[in-house]
């Protein structure tokens, strides 16, 4: 909660006719120094409130803001029985502009949780008490009305505080957002990048993971992890790039919306990049998403050595079996090709489920 | 004789990149960073490939397009982006550009690429293709000619292989067909793609803003 700050203002040194207070509020203010004057000599014909006036403000501007405020409050409490009010609708007054005067300066706040300006609003509705009942009768039509009135005024203020902090908050936040996303990937990666520079498919794999991220919070499903099969595939080639330093090329037609036998089309498919990533020699591995009407497909492919399913060695068999296995158990298919010196072409697919 | 090839992009840092990655294999004879500096520099120059930025600072890729293509249809333009939406890869191919690589390509493959798109071959990334076939999928009919919205099956056929990673001379064995066949059916594709008025095609680049 922000306390109203008081516009500061410094008597005039070069305009100055008693101490330079005209000169300098006419400065603030940006008008004429003889406007100024003009207004304090007719206030001081009114009940001299304009002379004790002046000497709050020389008090305000000297910092003495307690004194100041006192006496600008009984400069006004002057002028006003001097246009005729009663004492006691000066009391009211006063009351009124001094409940208003404890809000602006100690704050406060409606919202739950807040501190509530407790002493403000009894200034306020006692003012309001004061300033009525003295006029009795012929106010009691007005009465509903001012002390709606004069609630407005302090709540008011507080409603608009409200909308605008809230708007505020808002923007803050999504500020705060992107500068935590920026420093914890794209910084995180420049580092990284710094230190490895030495290491050229390093610093590829770490920049195109970092483009990845960046790409899918920007036109993507935005933060969070995937909830589609072609966000699942971005991450799982990001993976593979990054643990095993090669090129993993996404193309998609269509996306589907990950379930659990999609999340094992994800996996297979991880373990057919890493497969190629590793053993195939290439330095690119391709993986390729299409939806058909009924089923889904994944395709990774490398133009790497290539094998002979027949004389696998058992360690790579394993990975092998273990893709096949993975979608059965899915409820789909794995088709693995290669001839040696062909590359490898893994074929995934997944009856879609209608649902 | 070597492809004489003029880089805009806005990124001075990566068209020094393309530059050095190119090397000798073409003769890039002018740079540009601007819509602005790009339109007249190629109208002046008159190269035979402009290797062309999706996103420019002061308008797309298919600004400089427009203002180039009319006086000079003979240029052609290749989409070298990192830009994934599939709106503004649409776009600029149907604003003329002859194909769309991806900054990560290889330098053998770009300049493969533009010695291809300098031939009239069209020059499609996996990920265009991918981007096609979800663009001309199956469903009503919507233009008025038919032809222009409908792939065919050897051409959905081709597209497949290329989103898998395929090149032309593995889809050529692949499919019995000559590379030159291959070639014909991508080029046909970018045909539909930048005539057809599929209603898709405009709507599902809308809606679309993918991976």
């Amino acid at each position: 909660m922000t306390a109203v700050s008081a516009a500061r203002f410094e008597p005039s040194k070069d305009d100055r006719i008693v101490a330079g207070v005209c000169g300098g509020l006419a400065a603030t203010l940006g008008v004429d120094a003889t406007l100024v004057r003009l207004v304090f000599a007719l206030l001081a014909l009114a009940g001299g409130s304009g002379v004790l006036l002046y000497v709050a403000l020389k008090f305000y501007a000297d910092g003495r803001v307690v004194i100041g405020a006192t006496l600008v409050a009984a400069a006004a409490a002057m002028l006003l029985l001097a246009i005729g009010l009663s004492a006691t609708a000066v009391v009211g007054v006063s009351l009124l502009v001094a409940g208003l005067g404890v809000i602006l300066v100690r704050g406060g706040s409606l919202r739950p949780g807040g501190s509530l300006p407790v002493l403000g609003l009894a200034l306020l509705v006692g003012g309001a008490v004061v300033f009525l009942s003295r006029n009795g009768a012929s106010f009691s039509l007005v009465a509903p009305g001012s002390l709606i009135g004069a609630l407005l005024l302090v709540v008011g203020p507080w409603i608009w505080q409200l909308v605008s902090e809230r708007s505020e908050r808002i923007r803050l936040e999504e500020r705060a957002e992107i500068a935590a996303r920026i420093h914890d990937s794209v910084l995180q990666t420049l580092a990284l990048v710094q230190r490895h520079a030495d290491d050229p498919a390093r610093v590829a794999a770490v920049a195109r993971r970092q483009e990845r991220e960046l790409r899918r919070w920007l036109y993507g499903g935005g933060l969070g992890s995937a909830d589609t099969l072609s966000d699942a595939l971005a991450e799982a080639a990001a993976d593979v790039e990054e643990l095993h330093g090669v090129r993993v090329e996404l193309a998609s037609a269509g996306d589907a919306p990950l379930d659990d036998a999609v999340r094992q089309l994800v996996l297979a498919a991880r373990e057919a990049m890493t497969n190629a990533a590793k053993f195939s020699g290439a330095g690119e591995v391709s993986v390729y998403l299409e939806t058909a009407g009924d089923s889904l497909s994944v395709f990774v492919r490398d133009r790497g050595v290539g094998f002979d399913r027949a004389s696998v060695p058992p360690d790579r068999r394993g990975l092998v079996e273990s893709i096949e296995g993975r979608m059965q158990r899915a409820g789909g298919t794995a088709t693995i090709t290669s001839e040696p010196g062909e590359g490898v072409e893994v074929e995934l697919t997944l009856p879609r489920r209608t649902s | 004789m070597k492809r004489r090839v003029v880089l805009v992009d806005d990124h001075e840092l990566f068209r020094a990149g393309v530059r050095g990655e190119l090397g000798d294999a073409v003769e890039v004879v002018g740079e540009a960073g601007s819509v602005a500096d790009a339109v007249p520099l190629i109208l002046q120059l008159d190269p035979e490939v402009v290797l062309l930025d999706v996103h420019l600072g002061d308008g797309g890729g298919e600004a400089v397009i427009a203002g180039v293509a009319p006086e000079r249809p003979g240029v052609k333009f290749l989409a070298l982006s990192v830009s994934d939406a599939a709106e503004d890869v649409i776009g600029v191919i149907r604003a003329g550009a002859r194909g769309y690589v991806t900054k990560t390509i290889s330098s053998d493959e770009l300049t493969d690429a533009v010695e291809r798109v300098a031939a009239g071959d069209a020059v499609f990334s996996p990920r265009l293709a991918g981007f096609v076939l979800d663009a001309f999928r199956d469903g009503a009919r919507v233009g008025d000619d038919a032809e222009l919205d409908v792939l065919t099956a050897r051409e959905r056929e081709v597209l497949q292989l290329i989103a898998r990673g395929y090149r032309y001379k593995e889809i050529a064995a692949r499919l019995h067909l000559s590379v030159k066949t291959v070639e014909a059916h991508v080029s046909s594709v970018l045909r539909k793609l930048q005539l057809s008025s599929r209603h898709e095609l405009t709507r599902w680049a809308h809606e679309r803003r993918l991976i």
